[in-house]
């Protein structure tokens, strides 16, 4: 947590698997496995919408993992985590699913999958026949303008039951008896998350829910939206209280929200337009916290967002993830020197696009060091890819990596 | 004799410029009434519109969902006068195929850049997302395009750009053909590398660039 504060820890920590955007994709976490000589047994997929593998104990003390994740019971299809069950990836790799995880294949060869795993309503993903992962699948009612609705854009945001406030801290429990620090996934304070906008988990979805429809809204329709943010909120407050009563000692980081606000070269809208939609429910979100926790607080955010990071910082973020310093004006250097006092850097360690998936071992290790020691500095740094690590990227290129962070902190040992 | 009301063209760039849907369509339907030429609302009126939404994209006034509310009002407006451009014989600035690479879903940025194009006086036959190597094939062969356009959003799809390039080569049809690239994960670098004609890093330049290498 040293490193979280922004004090100097005695070394660079490292997240994988913590939260759903600072993950493994199952395919490479089997090869790692493998390559680490682990026992060999199928990888169970927790997060089935990316197809992230769970990195069980040996996995993290293998790889020196410094953070564990708790996560809602429920996936992004609506269906819990557990009663697992054998399944054959696109690639022909054994995995193990969640019961739930119920699918039919089309006559292309794509799978489908159902919200709540109920094969009778309509599916709300789909894995291309060649794919690793599923896309939503927009069910988007015709809309009238007319009867607009902004109660139907929150079927999903509800108050957490007593049930799974007692399975959440059953997890947290289990998560901080490993000694690392723990990341809480709490849900609802995801804004207009486009990942989520759809409601994948949803057997049949109300009001706006198809992608394009959603970004045009909040330009269109912004009186619509502020109804949906700011009911999201106040039910969100009441949940994260209820939740901290409950578990709150247990956890040190809360991942509040992956609304995208960068592309590859620029943003998804002006600082003017984040500061009018998105920035009052963050500062509300951020303030309770602080107020009533010790909790660090964890945006993330694809793309260019060197302009939005002095917002997010007064909206009271203490952590920038991923730190895309492969999109336009995110230069290691410049964020660490503009930004580095203030708010902690989680990611940024490979670029997931170029160097990763296709750089050699050399060009991957040369990354790694070069950014531990400019995020490093002072502290304020954890260790991730940016973004989750891809499908197909090679193991030996993970592997170097890791022994990159390790000849960074100073370890001999190899992975 | 009942008055016909006055049609003013310049409310159909207006309404395309504000990304506004229905009167883009109310202004066409009346252009349409008035006998207004197709070509000439497209080419004074519609062109003009999207260039200027393309240049606000560019120095950042308008961001994604002014571009796609644009690109919504002049979609609308053109469905309705296509089937007048067709009768009249009028010519595109070049006919494009436009799709999304196979094992790849993410079409909005395709549609962007489709949108745009078809903005820019360009004929736009889109094959949707995951399409095949094999299907950009026959649609060239069918349709005869001067412009083949691929987009991908991931790095895991990405060489299935390569594959389409050189399916094309393989089918004879690659030197009829300018092929462009684009996606986030998508580079000039990447897009010499296979053998790609260019590539651009946002919607908004994909009608320049577009113009660029059709030029004689």
């Amino acid at each position: 947590m040293a490193a979280v504060n922004r004090r100097a820890p005695d070394r660079v920590p490292i997240d994988f698997g913590s939260t759903s955007v600072t993950g493994i994709h199952a395919s490479c976490v089997a090869a790692l496995r493998d390559q680490l000589g682990l026992e060999r047994r199928p990888v169970k997929v927790h997060e089935p919408c990316q197809m992230l593998g769970l990195i069980e104990e040996d996995l993290k003390q293998a790889l020196g993992l410094d953070v564990d994740g708790l996560f809602r019971r429920n996936t992004k299809f609506g269906f819990p985590v557990g009663g697992w069950k054998p399944w054959r990836t696109h690639q022909g790799l054994e995995v193990l699913v969640p019961g739930g995880f119920n699918t039919t294949t089309e006559p292309n060869g794509d799978t489908l999958i159902y919200p709540e795993g109920d094969l009778s309503a309509p599916a709300s993903g789909r894995m291309p026949a060649i794919g690793y992962f599923f896309d939503a699948i927009i069910r988007q009612e015709p809309i009238d303008e007319e009867k607009l609705n902004p109660e139907d854009n929150m079927e999903e945001f509800q108050p957490i039951s007593e049930d799974e406030i007692a399975w959440l801290t059953n997890a947290a429990e289990e998560a901080a008896s490993s000694g690392r620090a723990v990341t809480g996934s709490f849900g609802g304070t995801s804004f207009g998350d486009i990942a989520l906008v759809p409601a994948t988990f949803l057997k049949h979805p109300k009001g706006i829910r198809d992608i394009t429809e959603w970004y045009m809204s909040t330009s269109s329709r912004r009186e619509y939206i502020h109804t949906v943010f700011s009911r999201q909120c106040e039910i969100a407050l009441g949940n994260l209280a209820r939740i901290h009563a409950a578990l709150g000692h247990l956890v040190d980081i809360v991942y509040i929200c992956g609304t995208d606000f960068g592309t590859q070269t620029g943003t998804f809208c002006s600082v003017a337009t984040f500061r009018d939609l998105w920035f009052p429910y963050y500062r509300r979100v951020n303030d309770w916290i602080h107020a009533h926790t010790p909790w660090k607080t964890f945006k993330h955010s694809c793309g260019s967002v060197d302009r939005f990071i002095p917002s997010f910082i007064e909206a009271g973020f203490d952590i920038l993830n991923p730190v895309q310093c492969s999109a336009a004006n995110m230069d290691a250097e410049h964020l660490k020197a503009a930004y580095g006092e203030q708010v902690t850097f989680w990611g940024g360690g490979v670029d997931t696009q170029k160097v990763l998936p296709f750089g050699t071992p050399a060009e991957v290790r040369k990354q790694v060091i070069e950014r531990c020691r400019t995020f490093s500095r002072g502290g304020g740094y954890v260790f991730n890819t940016i973004h989750n690590v891809q499908a197909e990227t090679p193991t030996q290129n993970i592997v170097a990596m890791i022994e990159a962070v390790r000849e960074f902190n100073g370890a001999t040992a190899h992975v | 004799m009942g008055r016909q009301r006055m049609c003013d063209p310049t409310l159909l760039h207006d309404a395309i410029l504000t990304g506004d849907h229905k009167t883009a369509i109310a202004v066409t339907k009346e252009a349409i009434a008035a006998q207004i030429d197709a070509m000439e609302l497209v080419s004074r009126y519609m062109v003009p519109a999207m260039d200027e939404v393309g240049r606000r994209f560019e120095c950042e006034e308008f961001f994604v969902p002014e571009l796609l509310l644009s690109a919504r009002a002049m979609k609308g407006a053109l469905e309705l006068l296509r089937p007048l451009l067709a009768a009249a014989g009028a010519a595109s600035a070049g006919r494009v195929v436009i799709g999304t690479v196979k094992g790849d879903l993410h079409d909005i940025g395709k549609n962007i850049v489709g949108a745009m194009l078809e903005g820019g006086g360009f004929e736009v036959i889109d094959l949707g997302a995951d399409v095949a190597p094999e299907t950009f094939v026959d649609a060239v062969r069918q349709h005869r395009p001067q412009l083949v356009c691929l987009s991908a959003l991931l790095t895991v799809t990405m060489p299935a750009m390569k594959e389409t390039i050189e399916a094309l080569d393989r089918a004879g049809v690659r030197q009829s053909v300018k092929v462009l690239v684009g996606g986030a994960p998508v580079s000039a670098e990447f897009a010499r590398k296979i053998g790609a004609d260019g590539s651009g890093e946002n919607a908004a330049v994909a009608v320049a660039l577009a113009r660029r290498v059709l030029a004689p």
